[in-house]
């Protein structure tokens, strides 16, 4: 019987020691180094952090590509999916042409993205051969900075759409046929069936995309150097360059506990005010 | 199954023994030297030392070489250690003039001068100062780099008034800051894009330029005069120059690219990082010195010696790789696989026509202008990223966001300063 008992636990064991070294580890070592200076408590990092020049256009760059990015995608995937949840020719091969860039990483995505809009990339080359333009058109450098925050934007809603629309595809196949086809009795409209029973439906599903992409959206980062390089600091990438080039390990921690505190913060937001309704767990 | 356990176990302990070396299968044994180095260590670059250059080494002496590719920090650590308990291990040190000099000033390396002579070379005079610190001769020259400017020899119709061709291939009196400016005015308007460009990217050398180049140009100092009026006035320069410089600079990591493309005619940038561009079009390049500004012509020399710690096991051993290294021969192959550049004058005959001597030309042009303020890049170790740090902050303040130069300069003097104070490295 005592046996018996002991087997979750061991069960559990290699998670949560894989948790512990590979998780809380590095996460008490950087709260380690974001809180001492010289072996002593102090807040000198988080001065360092906050008094640096890059930090607060870096905040708010991460802000505003997430707030631009997360609820056009979502818009976008549940249109999308909206559109292929119904039976046509060739919808296995549009569902594929959907997917492919789920399976490129970021940095590749920000190179396709960089040849294509650099000034002697595809796009230029189209426009030139086609004689709406003489000169190419600057989509990078600091001067440019709102284009290539643009590029940014379209770069990520090309790569990291399809998760979105995958995750909403298979919460809107879930939907029982039932619900739909009574509304239809009842003689209620496309629209109104999408707004009293597809959308609350769905919420589950938006919510954890929204979850996902937003978390991720804290760590943007690869698309952000290979498109704009510093001129556009992210706290990821500055995290980054305080570790690689200017060395400060501490600053470099507070950038990565910053970004888990948002995600936190934004995590517990979603779920507290987009709390699902499940119809079919309800009376 | 006991016995074939303990079997197993001898067999374990057998071929651990042998394999970590404590004992050697027979025959005679080599002597290995062991050469730590903080350069050459981008995998192409070790390869070709592990896989070429020590290999010929080995077939002429019979001494094996262990090249261990290592940190500067890690190489200090390491060194500190050995020193502390007296159990030398290593034997060849390869690292930058600044690594030397700290080395050096805690005692760890052997005076050279005791040494055998190496015959058949000609060390370049600067270089050889420079490798005598405090009287003592604490590493051999081994190989150098620098920046220097690439010109599209396009870029020469449009050159402006007073200033011709040679003037700036040879680096003469007026091959100016302020004729550069005129210049790249003129090549503006004759093509209608800025056809200058600088590497501004993030990881770009563009802040070589500002402290190495630029600010000792027009202050004489890298960093003690970082907000007189000579460096407000060198801003104010940089911001009249910057509208004729290529917008995407602030992207570029490496110059080759955007010359071979011709997206601009004249780059700076590290020689390493160009030499790509000269490669694939030797007819269409020239390496120039870099202009000159009121208080002489700055520029960076990186120079990498080779020293032997005090205490080094095979020290006989060790002055012979040291010998085979700065032989002519070698340092020819060095640049033709690196682009670094040798440290002893008959290389310079043994080089082949073409892209490679062009480079050679430019650099050697450059160091021998009249006017020449050598630069070392300051060693301050792992700080090295905060110091780049200040540099680029104040451009992207004042070049980029147009603030004022005495005002940012004053702010981010102490805090530069203090950095060379924290460390204890004399402000350069």
């Amino acid at each position: 019987m005592e046996r018996r008992s002991l087997v979750p636990y061991l069960l559990i064991l290699p998670a949560f020691a894989y948790l512990l070294f590979f998780v809380g580890y590095p996460l008490i070592q950087a709260l380690y180094l974001a809180f001492t200076q010289n072996g002593a408590l102090s807040l000198d990092v988080w001065r360092r952090t906050f008094s640096d020049y890059y930090f607060w256009s870096a905040f708010k760059y991460t802000i505003a590509l997430a707030g631009i990015i997360v609820p056009t995608q979502v818009a976008l995937a549940v249109v999308l999916a909206l559109l292929m949840n119904r039976v046509f020719k060739g919808k296995d091969a549009a569902l594929y042409a959907l997917i492919i860039p789920l399976t490129i990483s970021d940095v590749a995505a920000g190179l396709i993205w960089y040849s294509m809009l650099s000034p002697y990339g595809f796009v230029n080359k189209l426009l030139m051969n086609l004689g709406v333009i003489s000169q190419p058109i600057y989509v990078f450098g600091y001067e440019y900075r709102t284009r290539e925050f643009f590029a940014i934007v379209i770069a990520e809603l090309w790569r990291s759409t399809a998760i979105v629309f995958v995750i909403i595809l298979a919460g809107l196949q879930m939907i029982s046929r039932e619900y739909i086809e009574a509304a239809e009795v009842f003689g209620a409209s496309y629209w109104t069936r999408l707004r009293r029973i597809v959308l609350p439906l769905l919420k589950p599903s938006i919510q954890s995309a929204l979850i996902i992409r937003t978390l991720f959206a804290m760590q943007i980062f690869g698309v952000v150097w290979i498109l704009a390089g510093r001129d556009i600091p992210v706290l990821a990438g500055e995290g980054y360059y305080q570790l690689t080039e200017i060395k400060d390990a501490g600053v470099a921690s507070v950038y990565a506990l910053i970004i888990a505190g948002l995600s936190i913060l934004l995590g517990t937001l979603y779920i507290k005010f987009l709390r699902a309704e499940y119809l079919e767990v309800g009376e | 199954m006991k016995r074939l356990f303990g079997l197993l176990l001898a067999g374990i302990v057998v071929f651990a023994v042998v394999a970590s070396g404590c004992i050697s299968p027979g025959g005679e044994t080599k002597v290995t030297v062991t050469f730590l180095s903080t350069q050459l260590n981008p995998p192409e670059e070790r390869a070709f030392v592990q896989e070429e250059l020590l290999k010929g080494f080995t077939s002429d002496t019979n001494i094996e070489v262990n090249f261990v590719p290592i940190s500067y920090t890690d190489m200090v650590t390491r060194l500190e250690g050995e020193m502390q308990t007296g159990k030398v291990t290593i034997d060849v040190i390869g690292d930058l003039h600044g690594g030397m000099d700290y080395m050096a000033s805690k005692g760890w390396l052997e005076d050279l001068s005791k040494m055998p002579k190496l015959e058949g070379r000609t060390f370049i005079s600067t270089f050889e100062k420079y490798s005598y610190i405090r009287g003592q001769k604490v590493y051999v020259p081994w190989m150098s780099a620098t920046y220097v400017m690439v010109v599209n020899k396009e870029a020469f119709k449009y050159l402006p008034a007073g200033l011709t061709e040679d003037d700036v291939v040879k680096g003469t009196d007026k091959w100016t800051y302020d004729a550069l400016l005129q210049w790249a005015k003129n090549l503006k308007e004759a093509t209608g894009q800025p056809q200058l460009g600088f590497p501004a990217g993030p990881k770009g050398l563009f802040v070589r330029f500002l402290h190495g180049y630029i600010y000792p140009s027009y202050t004489g100092y890298q960093a003690k005069e970082f907000d007189s009026p000579e460096a407000v006035e060198m801003w104010n320069y940089l911001k009249e120059l910057w509208p004729y410089v290529h917008p995407s600079s602030t992207t570029w990591d490496a110059m080759a690219d955007p010359l071979l493309k011709g997206e601009v005619l004249i780059a700076w940038d590290h020689t390493a990082r160009i030499k790509n561009a000269i490669e694939t079009k030797p007819d269409q390049f020239v390496v120039v010195p870099v202009p000159r500004g009121p208080k002489g012509r700055g520029f960076i020399v990186v120079l990498a010696g080779l020293a032997i710690p005090k205490g080094a096991p095979h020290k006989e051993e060790a002055w012979k790789l040291i010998d085979y290294l700065t032989q002519p021969d070698t340092q020819v192959k060095v640049l033709e696989k690196t682009g670094f550049f040798p440290t002893v004058e008959e290389a310079s005959g043994k080089l082949p026509e073409g892209p490679l001597k062009i480079l050679a030309q430019g650099v050697q042009a450059q160091a021998s202008t009249q006017d020449a303020l050598v630069v070392m890049i300051p060693n301050l170790g792992d700080k090295g990223g905060q110091f780049k740090e200040y540099y680029k902050q104040a451009f992207e303040r004042i070049v980029l966001n147009n603030e004022d130069p005495a005002t940012v300069t004053k702010e981010i003097k102490p805090e530069l300063i203090k950095l060379f104070e924290d460390i204890g490295v004399p402000v350069p």
